[in-house]
């Protein structure tokens, strides 16, 4: 059965109602404050941990204390997960790891670090193998502090997170893509200038709309020779017109 | 421990110039020359029932400018750990694997290949086993500083809270 479109007494077609630019930012604002609400209950922890913070997890999300209550509860693909827990020190080899995983998984993404060794080093602070900051390779909505935090540290810091999430302030995933040049250029000091990902996050960025004069640069450019017909990499991202960075 | 059980006397007296003495109930320190060591490690094998090396350590010595190598071995039917002493100089660092008598070997002599540079002749596979993104110098020597290292590769936050300030005002300071 086909559809019938409703034609107007002199034949045309009828025009769509234009929507006024006040009116769509308000569409808009509504539904995001319904998005923000039901993505702030129903977090997926990606399976995913280093460190000692492990061991405060088990209990944390099964039957003592219980996160499924607040809609948190394991996922076991980074795809399908909205939240990177980074449960203590990472080596240099493991943050390789949790940059692949990070990147895979999808917008919006939130990262929480949990206790000192995410913060300054912990007690690694005069370690050759691991990392001191982890907010220079990846962008951490928030800290949870201790050496390792309780459960109930981590459940105050997952109800935190929620309130932030609805409220629309955990944005930090945004960072990564408007700032993706100077996150590349401290991962690069690690690995090497020939660290690339399988991820293209320029053209992501791209597609997000957040592309800045702080995405692409210097560093970048040493991601040209991994460029193919399938991925854009950072020649055809300063193409695209881009924003003014907003501080 | 009073006397040693027949077998581990038998390959010990086989063996030139080794020092033996005993460290605790079960714990034997075997002093050896480099050169005799492959031998050594054989005879325990094949006579004396040492079927289990379980680790093979490495430690710098700075002041003599050697690595002190040490081989423990374990005998499920004695029930004695014998740990075998050897020095070798730090330069060249070389020595001979003993892969060929025990074949876990291999990864005890990758791994301190890695961390302390020293080169196992006929060792299977020495390429970097943990420490993949690693460029600098062997990080166990004690030549290489680790904290200056650290402090030139990663920023550090800046702590200074109001209370350590006040403190620092009165002339106080961290102690470590």
């Amino acid at each position: 059965m086909s559809k019938t479109i409703p034609i107007q007494a002199d034949g045309s077609a009828p025009e769509c109602r234009p929507i006024a630019e006040p009116e769509r930012s308000l569409w808009r604002k509504v539904i995001d404050n319904i998005a923000n609400h039901c993505r702030s209950r129903s977090l997926f922890v990606l399976h995913y941990c280093t460190g000692c913070g492990a061991i405060e997890l088990p209990p944390a999300i099964t039957s003592r204390f219980d996160s499924e209550r607040l809609g948190i509860q394991p996922m076991v693909t980074p795809r399908q997960a909205d939240l990177l827990l980074i449960t203590g020190y990472l080596s240099i080899k493991t943050l390789k790891r949790v940059i692949l995983t990070y990147e895979q998984m999808q917008s919006p993404k939130y990262v929480i670090g949990f206790g000192s060794c995410t913060i300054n080093g912990g007690m690694y602070w005069n370690s050759y193998a691991t990392v001191k900051q982890l907010r220079h390779y990846i962008p951490v909505d928030m800290y949870i502090a201790g050496c390792m935090p309780r459960p109930e540290a981590v459940q105050q810091g997952f109800l935190q997170l929620m309130e932030r999430i609805d409220q629309g302030n955990a944005r930090s995933w945004q960072e990564y893509y408007k700032n993706y040049d100077e996150y590349l250029g401290n991962q690069q000091a690690l690995f090497g200038t020939d660290w690339h990902t399988p991820t293209d996050v320029i053209a992501e960025a791209k597609h997000y709309q957040l592309i800045t004069d702080r995405t692409t640069g210097e560093h970048t450019k040493h991601l040209d020779k991994f460029a193919s017909r399938f991925l854009t990499r950072s020649t055809q991202g300063a193409e695209f017109p881009r924003q003014e960075h907003v501080a | 421990m009073t006397q040693l059980p027949e077998r581990l006397a038998l390959v010990f007296k086989e063996i030139p110039h080794l020092t033996v003495e005993s460290t605790g109930e079960r714990r034997l320190r075997v002093k050896s020359r480099p050169e005799a060591l492959p031998a050594l490690l054989g005879l325990l094998k094949n006579q004396a029932g040492y079927v289990h090396l379980s680790a093979i350590s490495c430690v710098d010595w700075h002041e003599t400018d050697e690595f002190e190598l040490v081989y423990h071995l374990w005998s499920y039917e004695l029930k004695m750990l014998v740990s075998v002493h050897i020095d070798i100089p730090k330069k060249p660092g070389r020595y001979i694997t003993v892969h060929d008598i025990y074949t876990p070997a291999a990864f005890f002599e990758r791994d301190i290949h890695e961390m302390y540079g020293v080169y196992f002749e006929g060792s299977p596979n020495l390429t970097p086993f943990i420490l993949t993104e690693w460029q600098g110098p062997p990080p166990m020597l004690k030549s290489f500083a680790t904290e200056q290292y650290a402090r030139e590769t990663f920023e550090s936050v800046d702590y200074s809270p109001e209370w350590l300030q006040e403190i620092e005002a009165q002339g106080g300071k961290f102690v470590q």
